[in-house]
């Protein structure tokens, strides 16, 4: 059939022009990740020194209970921070793509947070949260008066959590408003007249019409966060150290106190084997690529 | 089912006006043919109704209620699309019973209405597909379906045969008959198909450039269309026109006179204030003298004699022949039997009752007008 042959041809030719890539992420990529997994059997010393331990960076790791805290407080976050930032694209997108005055200027705007540096708006949204200065414990304990007590809740690690959260949500969520408005603006207009003579009302068309139209890249979008916030560091440290996801146990696990870059190593090595297995059941399963 | 009414109704793309005072009364059960050139306003006009389109001015009303302001989900119409508009991600069956169970059919309805509508319009193999692997003119059963399986107040239909081989269309036109004659169906039927526009209609409206040019049944349009425009665009092939001078009591015209006296419906007096008037005759209407078909003393024929034959078109049934009339390029159908060819000198009779007399002003109204 002529179809396969162009086909075949076309793999042909990707080959050749992804040769010379995945050499160069072989060694990017590949090199460090099998340094890794071999560090993860040795006690490593600040000098440099190593010491084959076996097993025992793992056994460590799996018998200490900051590490089950931190696998939990992740849990937290990727759902809380995966679900938020692509109900709030959605709900951007389906909003920007309605006609209104000024409609350019808006879908410019919303990109904005995702486009400023995290060192910046981080001090910001600590001040927000300041609990003597702060707009927040003005607003809640002055304004509102919904309590008594000033609140230090990026102070608190289970309140910063939270916080952390919707920072992240605040932040990312362009991203998925950006890929899901530009797969919005190509569904035919005329499935929604169709779907309005079959008796739907607006929300039924959304339903019916709008989610099914966006299933593969809203799937995308949310494949798409959990990597990035699975290995989310800079938001969370920036902002609220005391909040332990599994990237901030590492790096206190690696750096921090006692240096144990054997067991930081272990951690990697759990974490990659659980992403690349979350991946494959979520794109096999989920997805039915 | 419920009757449509538009009143005045006017509709515009920023200043410019693409239908343009549109009265028209579809009776409860009855069903309108909608045609015109492309373009007209035909598609907007039903999308008007449909609640798709808002109307710059004016009023639509489905049954005894206005509906301007009414939304289409809650109006109770179905619908074919022009450009079918399924459901890329439901298949064939769900696409056809989406509206109806929406509509809150019971599950036996839905299965009756389903296996219906799918025989009809033989879809039995396909329901399982997704509407990515049908051809073009099974997707526009599948709409079809879609909208025939619902039970609406008022059916609009959007050139819905126009992508079917004939023998399929055919199929589907006696269908569309019987059904509407089953359920007495309230319908706009929009189309390009003359016979189509001919056999479904109760009633046909020409529409151009956003105007209502005629409503009538389909013999009133053939047989007495209100003016030149209406005259050329219904029929096929096209209505011959000649310019003629009235001369005393005859519209002369080249080497010929035709006694005005012997057409049907002319008022002399009337005539007398014409200088000159275009004679409007259908291919269909001439018959080859050699064959002196059904002629009778009491026939109110004429004659055009020394006709030179400039081409002749065999369709199997007929045959089309073209040649000049008062340096005219006319047209005539013909017998089967007419044996007549290329570059022959042959005389043509035409049944003077079915003359008609328009006259010269732009909008080439009807001058003989009367009972079809
Ligand atoms: N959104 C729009 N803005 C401006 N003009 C439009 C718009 N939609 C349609 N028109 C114009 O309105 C006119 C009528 O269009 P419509 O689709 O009703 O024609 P139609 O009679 O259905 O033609 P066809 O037989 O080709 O389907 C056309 O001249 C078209 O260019
Ligand atoms: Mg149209």
């Amino acid at each position: 059939m002529a179809s396969s042959i162009l086909i075949k041809n076309e793999a042909r030719l990707g080959l050749k022009m992804v040769a010379p890539a995945i050499g160069i992420i072989g060694l990017l990529v590949i090199y460090p990740i099998l340094f890794n997994i071999y560090l993860s059997f040795f006690d490593v010393q600040l000098n440099g020194t190593k010491t084959f331990v076996g097993l025992d960076n793992y056994s460590d790791l799996l018998g200490n209970p900051r590490y089950y805290h931190s696998i939990g407080v992740s849990v937290i976050y990727l759902l809380g921070t995966v679900i938020g930032t692509t109900v709030l694209g959605l709900a951007a997108a389906v909003l920007m793509n309605q006609e209104f005055h000024f409609r350019n200027i808006a879908r410019g705007l919303i990109l904005l947070p995702y486009f400023a540096p995290v060192i910046s708006v981080v001090f910001g949204w600590q001040f927000i949260f300041d609990p003597v200065n702060g707009i927040y414990n003005h607003v809640v304990v002055d304004v509102l008066h919904l309590t008594d007590t000033r609140e230090n809740l990026i102070g608190n690690p289970d309140s910063a959590l939270f916080v952390v959260i919707l920072f992240d949500i605040w932040k990312h969520f362009p991203i998925a408003y950006l890929l899901l408005l530009a797969k919005l603006q190509s569904v035919p207009k005329d499935l929604y007249e169709a779907a309005a003579i079959d008796g739907q009302n607006a929300w039924g068309r959304f339903w019916h019409v709008t989610l099914p139209e966006l299933k593969f890249v809203i799937a995308t979008v949310v494949l798409l966060r959990i990597i990035w916030n699975l290995n989310r560091f800079e938001d969370v440290y920036l902002l609220a150290p005391n909040v332990e996801t599994l990237p901030i146990f590492t790096y206190y696990q690696a750096f921090a106190g006692i240096v144990d870059q054997g067991g930081a190593a272990a951690i990697s090595v759990i974490q990659l084997l659980v992403l690349v297995g979350l991946i494959w059941l979520y794109v096999r399963k989920v997805l039915k690529w | 089912m419920s009757s449509v009414i538009l009143r005045n109704v006017n509709k515009s793309y920023g200043n410019l006006p693409i239908v343009k005072n549109l009265n028209l009364e579809v009776k409860d059960g009855e069903f309108v043919v909608l045609v015109g050139p492309s373009g007209c306003g035909k598609s907007t006009t039903l999308r008007m109704v449909a609640g798709l389109e808002d109307i710059t001015q004016g009023d639509i009303q489905i049954g005894d209620r206005a509906i301007n302001d009414l939304p289409p989900h809650k109006r109770n119409i179905a619908m074919v699309f022009q450009n079918y508009a399924l459901y890329p991600h439901m298949s064939v069956r769900e696409n056809i019973v989406f509206g109806l169970k929406k509509s809150g059919a019971d599950a036996q309805t839905i299965k009756r209405k389903l296996a219906d509508v799918s025989e009809m319009l033989k879809l039995d193999d396909y329901l399982d597909r997704k509407p990515a692997d049908l051809s073009g003119g099974q997707r526009q059963r599948v709409a079809m379906g879609r909208a025939l399986a619902r039970d609406a107040d008022v059916y609009l239909f959007d050139e819905p045969l126009s992508n079917l081989d004939a023998k399929l269309r055919h199929h589907m036109r006696t269908e569309i008959a019987r059904i509407q004659h089953q359920y007495n169906m309230t319908a706009i039927y929009v189309t390009h198909d003359q016979i189509e526009a001919m056999t479904l209609g109760d009633r046909v409206v020409v529409m151009r450039d956003g105007v209502v040019e005629q409503v009538g049944t389909p013999m009133e349009i053939y047989l007495q269309p209100t003016n030149t425009f209406v005259a050329t665009f219904i029929g096929s092939p096209a209505m011959n026109l000649f310019e003629a001078k009235i001369e005393g009591e005859d519209l002369v015209f080249d080497k010929y006179r035709i006694p005005a006296s012997k057409i049907a419906n002319v008022d002399m007096h009337n005539l007398a204030s014409h200088e000159t008037v275009l004679v409007g005759i259908r291919p269909d209407f001439f018959e080859d003298s050699a064959l002196s078909l059904k002629r009778s003393p009491s026939d109110n024929l004429f004659e055009f004699n020394d006709i030179e034959v400039d081409l002749v078109e065999n369709l199997g049934f007929d045959k089309e022949i073209m040649f000049k009339l008062g340096g005219e390029d006319a047209k005539a159908r013909l017998d089967l039997r007419s044996h007549v060819q290329r570059q022959e000198n042959i005389s043509l009779s035409v049944d003077l009752n079915r003359v008609l007399l328009f006259d010269t002003s732009p909008q080439g109204m009807l001058i003989n007008a009367g009972e079809v």
